[in-house]
């Protein structure tokens, strides 16, 4: 199982692709398992930045410089909410 | 690419956008209004400069076309300009780059990575620039974007550096590229798109 794969049996992958979805103003099933900066044309830099809020808001705190810098694709976030304190 | 020479105004051209060093004639109301613009000048964690006319116009007059470049961003065919990317030669064939997009009906419109591109094809192939590299601070989300898409790595992170307008500080990040890097993703950029022209037919 690769690792993707494996994130997508995680508690948040879908919390994950519903936020980045917000961010990215599209519905969820638009986006595919590999949604990636530089692979997904509508992750642009406003995408980005709503992408970082959102995530704020749903965790209620600021992302430390480490958890912001790591958020660069879907499994990136999925991993994050399941390792997120 | 370009007929510079040391000392003459920088022009390059990109898809959309001709680059141009800006003179103390550029300084209108326009570009003084981005150094007094608290949301442009928020968003790179300073505050608004209270600049006017002589003042901005100092500013541009500091960047000499040898070693320090100020160069405007004009869409084609129109006078104004949207923005500017500033470039300091330095030593050890480094470049430290800066660009602010002033117009705000352009952010979100990828200019940044449109216009760096042409900018570091000409430092690195042209200039001999062996390294390119930025200073931003952690919470300008945007152009922490800009830096990833174009391939740049997070080299450091200066904890607490700054402060920003509302006093908070903030962390200061180094991004950096490398010549090679750059251009390995300019080749594999261009493999994309060939393949992309075949699978359409175009």
């Amino acid at each position: 199982m690769t690792e993707t794969a494996s994130l997508q049996h995680g508690i948040h992958w879908q919390t994950a692709r519903q936020l980045l979805a917000s961010a990215l103003q599209v519905e969820p099933p638009q986006l595919d398992a590999e949604a990636a900066i530089g692979r997904t044309e509508r992750w642009d830099s406003l995408a980005h930045m709503r992408l970082v809020l959102v995530l704020e808001e749903h965790l209620g705190r600021t992302l430390t410089t480490e958890e912001m810098l790591a958020l660069e694709s879907l499994a990136d976030i999925a991993a994050f909410l399941d390792g997120a304190p | 690419m370009t007929d510079w020479r040391p000392g003459r105004q920088l022009k390059l051209q990109t898809e959309n956008y001709r680059l141009r060093s800006l003179t103390a004639k550029d300084a209108t109301d326009t570009y003084v209004g981005w150094w007094n613009d608290p949301e442009v000048q928020n968003s790179l964690g300073f505050e608004p400069r209270q600049w006017d006319t002589a003042r901005a116009a100092q500013h541009i007059r500091r960047f000499d076309n040898r070693r320090r470049f100020h160069v405007g961003i004009f869409p084609r065919e129109q006078e104004l300009p949207i923005g500017f990317i500033s470039i300091f030669l330095e030593a050890e064939q480094r470049a430290l780059t800066n660009i602010v997009i002033g117009n705000k009906d352009y952010w979100g419109r990828r200019v940044v990575i449109e216009v760096r591109q042409t900018v570091f094809d000409w430092l690195f192939n042209d200039m001999g620039v062996f390294k390119i590299y930025g200073k931003v601070n952690a919470r300008n989300f945007p152009s922490i974007f800009n830096y990833k898409a174009q391939g740049f790595k997070c080299e450091g992170v200066l904890r607490l550096h700054g402060r920003g307008f509302d006093g908070t500080r903030h962390d200061l990040l180094m991004f950096g590229i490398l010549r090679d890097e750059w251009q390995a993703k300019r080749q594999e950029e261009k493999r994309q798109e060939e393949k992309t022209q075949e699978e359409t037919g175009q």
